[in-house]
């Protein structure tokens, strides 16, 4: 297990607010003008040789991830889209799985974002040797299908939760409840100390964030979070000496308020889901389509082995299964998908809600994922993409962890034939 | 003419009442059909070995969670079954079938087929917006009088393959006014006669295609016309298909839900279209921009290339796409005039080879050379 215990799912309440500094740049013209200005002078300064960043597809009402160089393609960026289209981490993954860029890229994400891009750092299906990864302050995200539907109103209403700041029902279940939407806020209540053995640099998520918090749309808050933002800085002459103070005080007020919400809802969500009964109820519409793993940025496997040969059965086999049921369901071993993907990725689960995205059946997948990650992510003290240093907890994972779990607690046992007569 | 059972209850219970009779005094040792999940509407495809099962079978319920031929041919991939199992299942999730199985996807040995003149399907998400049970009423009223339900998807409103190819018997529902009192199951094959030999009900003679038939053909056909002039609105070119797919997650989706696409590895989700940074930095500096991931346009026209030409036409593509792409009218629209071109409908006759299993190097020249 890593560093101390697990303090984050509690509200920061006493701890001290570190004094940070950065740098702000007047938002006249809105907050999306700023950035992409800023991004442009960066180009300009020659920080870099391209972005990767959310645009708006021209002639359309769609998102897409765009690699650009021209400057003039960054009219058609929007670093804050209303939904989320490829999940960022996995968009990056895509261009630099097979090595480094021998260009200078700067990916510009939400903070789950960056997080599933470290995680996916961890597990070797990125490089992020030539990329600054910038994240920004993120209000949420609109439903897919609800911004697919109407495209117009979901635009406004993410203008709305903008202004509420994730107070809004019509933001996906996922970010009403997100807590980590500003990355730097992840290390307010431990944050993790570089064994000294270890490159500083391993220990950031994202090099330079973005902040919107406070601001109150006249400004941008810039906070360098590693060597690589701050030389960024320096270059473009940004010296960043400023308070961050109006920024870190509304943070830490949203983010206590978040884990409160949160907590209630997983609370809420355990016990809709509790036993094997009602756990089951809840997946009972899959059609195993398998586009939640598809879209999720840590399922990064070439081929699932749910999608595999592996689980075919010759046809007297699925008829002595039916015969001692009385039926058997078709696809099988639907439940078993998502327990299955569950105990391989959770760990690492980001909450980003691309799963719960791209679902036709609106299972409810990213929350349940979120509830029992928050659980499993905590009894480890590990919180998936805050640094890029930390190991993954089975890498470090130590014999005499967890002996506890290892027979089951009393009261908490469950007839098997029960269960086997409800899959 | 052909001989027909009818059997004196309701198409529902009249065809539990047969599955019943199949499963306990024939040597039918399962059947597959849909099982109701929820008040919901939800349902499954579930493999029935015992009579008691069969209370919660709802074989006609107008949803379809998977494409049955894919069922199917899971069930008899790695062999045939020795033990007759009985599929009640739609037209075109049957023509799946049969595509499957010319390409050793599948056996029919010892599968007896049961279907049914199909009135279509609600779409997926009907589940989810609990719509289902309001529906339901109008879906049967429609059906009676051979006109479209506009609430089912609209692949199948636009669908005139509706009387199903190869089944051993098939359920009339078409313009049936009697749907409530009596149920009506054409015997196509002499294995569907045998079946129904001493089975509950009257055996008669019927025609498949009626008047009432014909009518809902016309009226898909329509549906299909107009389905195809929106599309046609912005062009057909690449630049119509970009807007068209410009919401695309890339998530596969479409392919993992498609019966026809049966690779266990895609190649688009293999190592073969993953490039280096490098291909990125140079495609970059040709174009001053790309969308990521890539080759985006590239899956579907790919996709199409290799599918389209056993292509359905079931809609679950567009069924399972979580941002509303017409998947499955553009792939209709290319498939359908590919058959044409062939002369080909997919799962018309498991006899039939796929088109390029016979493909002589003499065809098509004339286009060759354009």
């Amino acid at each position: 297990m890593n560093g101390e215990k697990e303090t984050s799912m509690n509200p920061t309440g006493k701890e001290k607010i570190p004094n940070r500094k950065g740098k702000i740049l007047p938002a006249k013209d809105g907050i999306n003008k700023a950035i992409i200005d800023f991004l442009k002078k960066s180009l300009e300064k020659k920080c870099f040789d391209a972005f990767l960043i959310p645009a708006k597809v021209p002639d359309t009402e769609s998102y897409a991830w765009l690699l650009l160089q021209d400057q003039s393609l960054l009219e058609l960026a929007n670093p804050l889209p209303p939904v989320m289209m490829v999940q960022g981490g996995k968009a990056l993954s895509s261009v630099t799985k097979h090595g480094e860029m021998d260009q200078r890229v700067a990916a510009v994400m939400r903070p789950c974002e960056v997080r599933a891009a470290v995680e996916l750092f961890k597990l070797k299906q990125n490089n992020l040797e030539n990329i600054t990864l910038i994240s920004i302050d993120c209000p949420g995200a609109m439903p897919l299908s609800d911004y697919t539907d109407n495209p117009e109103k979901m635009t406004k209403a993410f203008e709305d939760a903008f202004d509420k700041w994730g107070e809004s029902d019509f933001l996906r279940p996922i970010c009403q409840i997100c807590h980590r939407f500003s990355l730097p806020s992840l290390s307010f209540s431990s944050p993790p100390e570089p064994p000294s053995e270890q490159n500083e640099e391993d220990f950031v998520a994202s090099d330079l964030h973005i902040g919107l918090l406070g601001g109150d749309k006249e400004k941008i808050f810039l906070l360098p979070c590693s060597s690589k933002g701050t030389e960024l800085l320096e270059k473009l002459e940004l010296s960043p000496q400023d308070s961050l103070k109006n920024w870190e005080s509304k943070v830490k007020e949203i983010s206590d308020k978040k884990i409160k919400k949160r907590n209630t809802f997983n609370k809420e969500w355990l016990t809709k889901i509790a036993g094997n009964e009602k756990f089951i109820t809840v997946f009972d519409e899959c059609i195993n389509c398998h586009n939640c793993m598809n879209v999720c940025p840590i399922c990064y496997c070439q081929q699932c082995y749910f999608d595999s040969q592996a689980l075919n059965l010759a046809p007297e086999a699925y008829l002595q299964r039916a015969e001692k049921r009385g039926a058997l369901r078709f696809p099988i071993d639907t439940l078993l998908f998502h327990l299955g993907r569950m105990s391989h990725m959770v760990l690492s689960c980001v909450s980003c809600g691309a799963c719960e995205d791209a679902c036709p059946m609106s299972i409810p997948v990213a929350q349940i994922f979120a509830m029992v990650g928050d659980q499993t992510q905590k009894d480890f003290n590990y919180i998936p993409g805050r640094n890029r240093g930390e190991a993954l907890p089975l890498q470090v994972f130590l014999e005499d962890e967890f002996s506890e779990v290892e027979t089951p607690r009393k009261g908490e046992e469950t007839s098997t034939e029960e269960a086997e007569k409800n899959v | 003419m052909s001989k027909a059972l009818k059997i004196k209850n309701g198409v529902d219970k009249g065809l539990n009442d047969l599955l019943a009779y199949l499963l306990q005094n024939k040597d039918i040792k399962g059947i597959f059909a849909l099982k109701k999940m929820n008040e919901n509407g939800a349902a499954s495809y579930s493999l029935m070995a015992k009579v008691d099962e069969l209370k919660n079978a709802a074989p006609l319920h107008p949803l379809m969670p998977v494409n049955a031929g894919k069922v199917l041919s899971s069930f008899s991939l790695m062999e045939a079954t020795k033990e007759p199992v009985a599929a009640v299942l739609r037209p075109c999730e049957l023509r799946a079938f049969i595509e499957l199985i010319k390409r050793n996807q599948g056996s029919l040995d010892n599968i007896l087929l049961i279907s049914l003149t199909c009135g279509g399907v609600y779409p997926l998400q009907s589940v989810a917006d609990g719509n289902t049970k309001k529906h339901l009423p109008r879906y049967w009223e429609s059906l009676k009088k051979a006109e479209i339900d506009p609430d089912i998807r609209m692949t199948c409103q636009s669908c005139e393959h509706f009387i199903p190819d190869m089944a051993d018997m098939t359920i009339a529902t078409v313009g049936k006014k009697d749907l409530d009192k009596e149920c009506t199951i054409l015997l196509n094959t002499p294995k569907g006669e045998d079946y129904a030999k001493d089975a509950p009900g009257n055996i008669v003679s019927e025609e498949i295609e009626t008047p009432e038939t014909e009518k809902l053909k016309k009226k898909r056909e329509e549906q299909r016309k107009k389905m195809l002039e929106d599309l046609e609105k912005d062009g057909l070119g690449l630049k119509a298909l970009v807007k068209t797919f410009s919401a695309c997650l890339a998530c596969h989706g479409c392919s993992h839900a498609c019966p026809i696409c049966y690779c266990t590895l895609c190649d688009f989700d293999s190592k073969t279209l993953e490039y280096s940074p490098q291909s990125f930095i140079s495609e970059l500096k040709q174009k001053g921009g790309l969308k990521v991931p890539p080759d985006n346009i590239f899956f579907h026209l790919g996709r199409m290339t290799h599918m389209a030409v056993s292509c359905v036409n079931c809609g679950m593509c567009s069924d399972v796409c979580p941002v509303n792409i017409p998947v499955a009218t553009v792939f209709s629209k290319v498939g359908l005039s590919l058959q044409e071109e062939f002369n080909y409908l997919p799962g018309r006759d498991v006899e039939e080879s796929v088109p390029y299993g016979i493909y002589k190097e003499e065809e098509f020249a004339e286009i060759g050379e354009q």
